[in-house]
């Protein structure tokens, strides 16, 4: 039952960083002079939601196995 | 703090365990590399044109760090600078031994802690040193209230933003300890999956590592950048925000 927990954090965040990804491109191919801000708070953006993963991972994986 | 160092051994319950001294091995081995790099570097500073390949690559990484800080911090980000790029250094050379060894200085959360510690203590430190130990204290009280708000709201907000900071480094520590650890376990993890074959599929992972590798990096260090940015950047006349840039393009 956990592991089934631990996919669906892994989905939500998986959509999350799709989302990131889809916006960072289209506002890059809109602006292509504006390529490294984009990028920068791009990669910010992808740091905190990759991080919520990890916190599941950190509160939930211990009670597996 | 302790139920997160404990969920360690939980999590690690199937991988080898490294004893401290095996870490400090690593660590040295991590401080070997980098010196003997920087030592390379440092022989060709002398002429006005770098020619030295070592010295040229530095100083492009000089260039990008550089970048970063002034980009993100403002014009005064420049002497950030030794901050940031020891970081820099640090966690990639660490992070190319993690793509090549069974463990690195940056798979251990004790290690990521410490880096973490450091880089949110500088913050605090430059952040009083830019605003006065009164100014960066009464910069976590949020914005000024008047009469009743200010008793109910503004220790609430103080309270918040004292723990975010103890958060940060849960956070910036996590993440980097998360993504190096995790890339190992998930190679060990497909490398069993084809060994009754003999084929190491744990290899194939290796692109995405290396994309890990420069990530973590960047994220860490960018990570520190915008701290500082953030208790650095209230007295500053606004700069570098040209308007022509900032209003969307009608084509």
């Amino acid at each position: 039952m956990n592991v089934i927990g631990l996919g669906i954090a892994s989905m939500g965040v998986a959509i999350g960083l799709g989302l990131i990804g889809f916006a960072g491109l289209q506002g890059m191919s809109r602006q292509p002079e504006a390529i490294g801000k984009l990028q920068t708070a791009m990669l910010i953006a992808l740091a905190f939601v990759e991080l919520v993963f990890l916190l599941t991972v950190f509160v939930g994986a211990p009670g597996l196995k | 703090m302790g139920g997160l160092l404990s969920t360690q051994t939980n999590v690690l319950a199937s991988a080898e365990a490294v004893s401290s001294l095996g870490t400090a091995i690593y660590v040295g081995l991590v401080l070997i590399l980098l010196f003997a790099v920087l030592a390379m570097a440092k022989k060709g500073l002398n002429g006005r044109v770098f020619k030295n390949p070592w010295t040229q690559a530095t100083e492009q990484l000089y260039l990008f760090i550089e970048n970063m800080c002034v980009g993100i911090i403002g014009s005064h980000g420049r002497k950030y600078i030794p901050m940031i790029a020891t970081f820099w250094l640090v966690i990639f050379v660490a992070n190319v031994v993690a793509l090549f060894m069974g463990f690195s200085p940056t798979a251990s959360l004790s290690f990521n802690l410490g880096m973490a510690l450091i880089s949110i203590g500088y913050v605090q430190f430059e952040g009083m040193k830019a605003n006065g130990m009164f100014g960066h204290f009464s910069h976590f009280a949020g914005p000024k209230l008047g009469g009743l708000m200010a008793l109910l709201i503004t220790p609430v907000i103080f309270v918040i933003e004292i723990v975010s900071e103890i958060i940060k480094n849960a956070s910036l520590s996590l993440r980097l300890y998360g993504n190096i650890f995790g890339g190992g376990k998930a190679v060990h993890s497909m490398n069993e999956l084809g060994h009754s074959i003999y084929v190491p599929f744990g290899e194939f992972l290796m692109p995405i590592k290396l994309l890990t590798v420069v990530v973590q990096a960047l994220i860490f260090c960018l990570l520190t950048c915008v701290y500082l940015s953030l208790v650095t950047g209230h007295h500053d006349e606004e700069h570098g925000e040209d308007h022509g840039h900032g209003a969307p393009a009608h084509a």
